[in-house]
């Protein structure tokens, strides 16, 4: 859970873990559009260093705040109010958070290592790279809603 | 004539009857005992209400999520914490003891409120 007692930083009422992890989020969303810039200067060893590391990096605040906050406060409420923004906006963000960072591992492992057998390698670099860098987007985007739907007593109908 | 003594101590003693009924033991009085035993905050967009609370030793407080996201009741030293509240999920706890009890939201730390118990 994004708990805490430590009030955040962004003027919400969201605590100092859930600012800090929208901050990280946006920085790497940021650093991932630049990793495509760097392939497209054809400078590949940088970009792939970027890319894994924002991809590895983000493993962390997936495991002590994303998953947790979601099986804490999502999971056991799920069943009966999916229909509610508040459950259904971070189930959004959650599927396609799990895709996109599977993907890009799966991705990690084709392309910075010989460990996948032939048979489990892609060979179109570009279409693969650009749908998870899309994917990776729509997570942004998701997120962002999920922190609005959260956090704020703005914007409420 | 007697009959009409009759029915005047029929309808005095009706009057005192419903009178007795209503003071000691009526739907009034028992609204007010309940109101001194229980006391609720209301959670809604994004702060308790009444944020602050006198209560008599023993008062049970509940809080109410009329939010339409959830929310937590947490003690900073751990005297009492609610689960996650969805909307209209319900949250007690029987202060017995005197003092100042802060509390706070720990989805949303901004949230704060506190129960005096005199």
């Amino acid at each position: 859970m994004i708990e805490g007692t430590v009030k955040g930083f962004l003027g919400t009422p969201a605590s100092f873990g859930a600012d800090l992890n929208l901050t990280v989020q946006l920085i790497m969303g940021l650093a991932l559009i630049g990793g495509a810039f760097l392939a497209r200067a054809k400078r590949y060893a940088a970009h792939g260093v970027c890319m894994t590391t924002v991809l590895v990096l983000n493993l962390v605040p997936i495991a002590i705040v994303m998953l947790p906050s979601f099986a804490q406060l999502v999971v056991p409420e799920l069943a009966g109010h999916l229909h509610k923004r508040f459950y259904l906006v971070a189930s959004v963000h959650g599927a396609l958070g799990a895709g996109a960072e599977l993907l890009g591992l799966y991705i990690l492992l084709v392309a910075g290592t010989n460990i996948l057998p032939e048979a489990w390698r892609f060979k179109r670099w570009k279409l693969w790279m650009r749908v998870e860098l899309a994917l990776w987007m729509a997570v942004l985007l998701s997120g962002i809603g999920t922190y609005i739907v959260w956090y704020t007593p703005l914007l409420r109908p | 004539m007697k009959s009409y003594i009759g029915t005047a101590v029929f309808c005095v003693g009706l009057f005192g009857a419903v009178a007795s009924a209503i003071i000691h033991g009526g739907p009034i009085a028992r609204a007010a005992e309940q109101k001194s035993a229980a006391q609720s905050v209301s959670i809604d967009n994004f702060s308790f209400t009444p944020k602050e609370i006198t209560v008599a030793a023993g008062t049970t407080i509940t809080w109410v999520n009329r939010d339409d996201v959830p929310h937590t009741v947490v003690s900073p030293d751990k005297k009492f914490r609610s689960k996650a509240l969805d909307t209209d999920d319900q949250f007690s706890f029987t202060f017995t003891d005197a003092g100042t009890y802060s509390y706070f939201c720990s989805v949303h730390p901004t949230m704060t409120g506190k129960i005096i118990v005199k």
